[in-house]
Formats: C-alpha cells, structure tokens, sequence
C-alpha cells in the first residue's frame, strides 16, 4: 500500500478520484431533472459556457478588469501603507496620532464600508477601487511598519560610525534591513486586494470583471457561467501569488535564505 | 530580527501600548469627530456627529431593533462556524493522520481552497436562495477551510518520535489522540479558529448586505438605500466593536491555549 502510495503518478491519480467522483454526482443530479436539477448545470454546458466566454463573451475582458482593479487597488493601497508604515516608524509622533484611526478603522468588516461609501461616492466603480486599495494598504502599512522598527540595532551603529546623513541612513540601512517585510505585506496585499476586487464586483455589480459576470449570471440562474468565472477566479488567482512570489525570491536573492 | 528596537526609531506600539493611552486615543479621535462636524465642515447628509450617531444606537435599542439585528447575525456567525469549524477540524485531522486520505482529498481539498470563499456566493444563491440557509451555508465555507488546513498544519507539526514513543509504549488510540495529539496541536489550532472566526465575520457581513432581511449588514444596507447616514455609521460602529470583540476574545484564548504547553 505505502509502496504504492510513494510513486508520484499513482498519487495524482488517486488524487483525481475525489474530484472525478464529485463532477459524476454532480452530472447525475443535473440529469435528474426535478425542481433542483436548475442549480447543477450539466458539465458539457458548463464547457459550452466556458466556449462562448472566451471565444465570443467577455471572460478576456472580465480577467483584465479584475486584474487590473486589484492592481490599481495594490497600487493605490501599497504606496500610501508604505510610505505610511515607514513614516510612523520613523517619526514617532505621527504613529501617536494616526494609530487609534487606524486601528478604529481595521476593526470593521472590509466590506461593511460599502453602504457608507455608497453614500459619500455612490454605488460605482470608485467605490470598489477605494475598497480594494483599503484592502492592500493596511498588510502593507503593519509589515512596512514591523520591518522598519525592528531593524536590528548594529546595523545602524555602522551607519552612525561612518557618519551617514537621516537620508543615507534611511536609504543604505533602514530601507534595504525592511525590504523583506515590506515584500510580504505586498505579497498579502495583493492577495487580500483579489479578492476585495471579486467580493465588491458581486455586491456592487458595475464597471466589468468576473464577479460582476458571476452576479449577473446568478440574477439569471446561469450556474454554468458562474462556474466558468469561479474556475477562472481561482486559476488566475493562483498565478498572480505565483509570480508574485517569484518576483519577490528575485527581488531578494541578495538575501541568505534564512526566512 | 531578535534585538530590542532602535533608540532612534519607534518601538512598535502597533502592537503594545499602555492601557491608559489605548483609552485615551479613541476618546481624543471622538473628541476630534465632534469637532469637526460642529465646525460646519460636512453637511449632515455627509457626516453626522457621534453623538447622533450614539442617539441612533439608543433609539435602535430602544425599539429592540438593533438587539434583534446583532442577535440575528451571531445566530449566524455561530452556528455556521461551528458546523465548519467542527467539520475542518475532523477533514484536516483526517488528511493529517492517514496518507490515504490525503491522497486521496488532498489535491481536491488544496484546489478549491484557491478559490475566494466570497466567490461561492453567487453560486450559493442558487442552491439555497437568498435565505437563512444561504448564510449559513457561506459562514461554514469560511470557517472550514482555515481551521482545516491549521489541523492539517499542527498534527503534521507532531514529532515523529512522539508516535514512536506512543507505539513503543503501545498506547490505545483514545489516549494517542487525549494525551499526544490534542495537546501538541492545541496552539496551532486555536490560531486557526481564530483566523476562522474573524473570516467568517468578514464574510458573513458581506453576504448580509447582499441578501438579508435581517443583521447588521442589513441594517446598514438598509440606511443606505434610506439615505439615513446615521444608522448606517451605528452598523459601521457595532460591526467594528463586535469584530474587535471577537478578535480580542480569540486572541486571549489563544494566549492560554500556548500556554497551556509552556507549562
């Protein structure tokens, strides 16, 4: 059994009986007809649908809009985190001020902004873009504002020897030492900004992408393209971390590969 | 990473700080909210002054709408988590102790956890309507899948030796499982249900605005479309506090559930 179990393509194999047993339950409840057979659509439209999006629809489009409002999003969110992270970590003061807003607004729900947002901005596609970049700047601002602050002290002790002005330092010392956290809250980011993208397109529904795509085919019970718009969601998602991961293994190849 | 913060540079009160300065600060940021709306800056369709906003929770209170509100969301939250919480911890235990298993439901289980679990929620809507089951459905995805992974996680955490020793000694399975496994994978699991819980809030909010007659997504839905500023900054406030709640409440378990195994 264990022997078996050890070569790598009898475990893929065994691996796709879950998922193959799954799509055949699914296949036969859709084919059972009834009052529910509504919600399983049988997998062969689920591939039509999958045709008639990306060859005539709007699946290239909808992957485009989502993309790149989670990147607008990260953009947005990441440069005010950062530069917000590495200003209170720097300057005291301001970390005194800003904290208690800051905490008071991380403690809400991401999503519970849409209802006040929809009033001060309207229901649009400015209020999805403020609530991705919301999503992508808070990871950001806590890891720029960790990687800062716990630079290790030696580090600066060299800096102050060989005399370095606020400005070397903070260029050649404090930016390099947080450079790896500042990475991971952007790799977080990111992450939290996909989905804060899909999950303001299903609930407010306007300017393209897949979850707009999934709510309209949800108001017309089309579960074929919502499915299509899932698998696609959750591919590209994949990828997009993916290469993110990479650019940032490159970005730091610098480093020893401690952490 | 290890040394103490430099002298120059701030210490990380994100993290610590006195408890008679986190008393203070949001006090002052009230103080300053009131201020503002006094100084005529906003017009009150825009922003309304807390105390507004504090005479609309009473007035919600009151009439009982606003405990019937968060009554009907903790409902929610606390069914469906501990139906997925239950349910993740037993998938993830599963796939942990027998290779089989996760062969398996693994590959299955890892690639449906790459899909945002907001994403199901159009789907769930057809299955289930717009209804109580719909939410609960919704709140149970979210919960499942990071309390799943955190058991998977800490069992596969144990030692080898452990069960060597347990073998050795031949331990019956339900003393394996009270004096070895449950011990051993106690912290990683509380995080994991407390990543839980605050996902599943999250979550639950989410789909609360979109489909409810009741909850505090509703209810602040509801302002929206009524254009009523006030009640929906109370359900921006209530959602926050009830989330600070949970997450302080998870945190100090989790804090005796390490300490538990320091001891």
């Amino acid at each position: 059994m264990n022997a078996l179990l050890s070569r790598s393509w009898i475990r893929a194999l065994i691996g796709l009986i879950a998922p193959g047993l799954f799509l055949i339950w699914w296949q036969m409840q859709a084919q059972a007809g009834g009052a529910h057979a509504l919600a399983f659509a049988p997998l062969q439209s689920v591939g039509a649908a999958f045709v008639e999006l990306a060859v005539r629809g709007s699946l290239f489009p909808d992957m485009a809009s989502t993309l790149s409002r989670s990147l607008s999003g990260l953009a947005i969110g990441g440069t005010l985190g950062i530069a917000l992270g590495v200003a209170m970590a720097i300057w005291r003061p301001l970390d005194r001020v800003l904290n208690p807003l800051l905490q008071a607004i991380r403690q809400v729900p991401l999503m519970g902004w849409l209802p006040l947002l929809g009033l001060w901005v309207g229901t649009g596609q400015g209020t999805e873009l403020i609530v991705v970049s919301l999503s992508a700047f808070f990871p950001t601002l806590l890891n720029s504002f960790e990687g800062v602050a716990g630079v290790e002290r030696r580090f600066v002790e060299v800096g102050q020897i060989y005399g370095f002005t606020p400005l070397q330092r903070f260029r050649l010392i404090l930016l390099p030492a947080a450079m790896p956290l500042i990475l991971t809250g952007l790799t977080q980011g990111l992450a939290f900004a996909w989905i804060a993208s899909i999950a303001s397109e299903i609930l407010l529904g306007v300017g393209g992408g897949l979850g707009v795509t999934m709510q309209l085919a949800q108001m017309q019970q089309r579960i074929d393209i919502i499915l299509v718009a899932i698998l696609v969601t959750a591919a590209l998602g994949f990828t997009i971390n993916r290469l993110f991961l990479r650019l940032r293994q490159h970005l730091l190849r610098w480093q020893a590969p401690l952490r | 990473m290890a040394s103490a913060a430099l002298p120059a540079l701030a210490a990380p009160t994100m993290r610590r700080r006195a408890p008679l300065a986190s008393f203070l600060a949001p006090v002052a940021l009230l103080v300053l909210w009131q201020l503002l709306c006094l100084s005529g800056a906003f017009p009150p369709q825009v922003l309304v002054p807390p105390s507004e906003v504090a005479r609309t929770l009473w007035q919600l209170a009151e009439t009982g709408e606003l405990q019937r509100h968060v009554g009907e969301s903790m409902t929610r939250l606390a069914l469906g988590f501990a139906i997925g919480a239950l349910a993740g911890l037993a998938f993830g235990a599963a796939i942990a102790l027998s290779r089989l298993a996760e062969v398996v439901f693994g590959p299955f289980f890892f690639a449906v956890w790459q899909v945002p679990v907001i994403a199901f929620v159009p789907m769930l809507v057809i299955f289930f309507g717009i209804d109580e089951q719909f939410k609960v459905a919704i709140v149970i995805l979210a919960a499942f899948f990071p309390v799943a992974l955190a058991a998977f996680d800490g069992i596969r955490g144990v030692p080898r030796a452990w069960f060597e020793v347990a073998r050795v000694y031949r331990t019956r399975l339900p003393d394996l499982i009270w004096r070895i496994l449950v011990p051993a994978t106690l912290p990683a699991v509380v995080t994991g249900l407390r990543v839980a819980l605050t996902r599943a809030w999250v979550v639950l909010i989410a789909a609360e605005l979109l489909a409810a007659d009741s909850g505090i997504g509703q209810m602040m839905e509801m302002g929206r479309q009524m254009f009523r500023i006030d009640v929906v900054l109370a359900g921006v406030v209530v959602s926050g506090v009830i989330g600070f709640l949970l997450d302080r409440g998870a945190k100090a378990i989790e804090r005796r559930a390490s300490r538990w195994r320091a001891a």
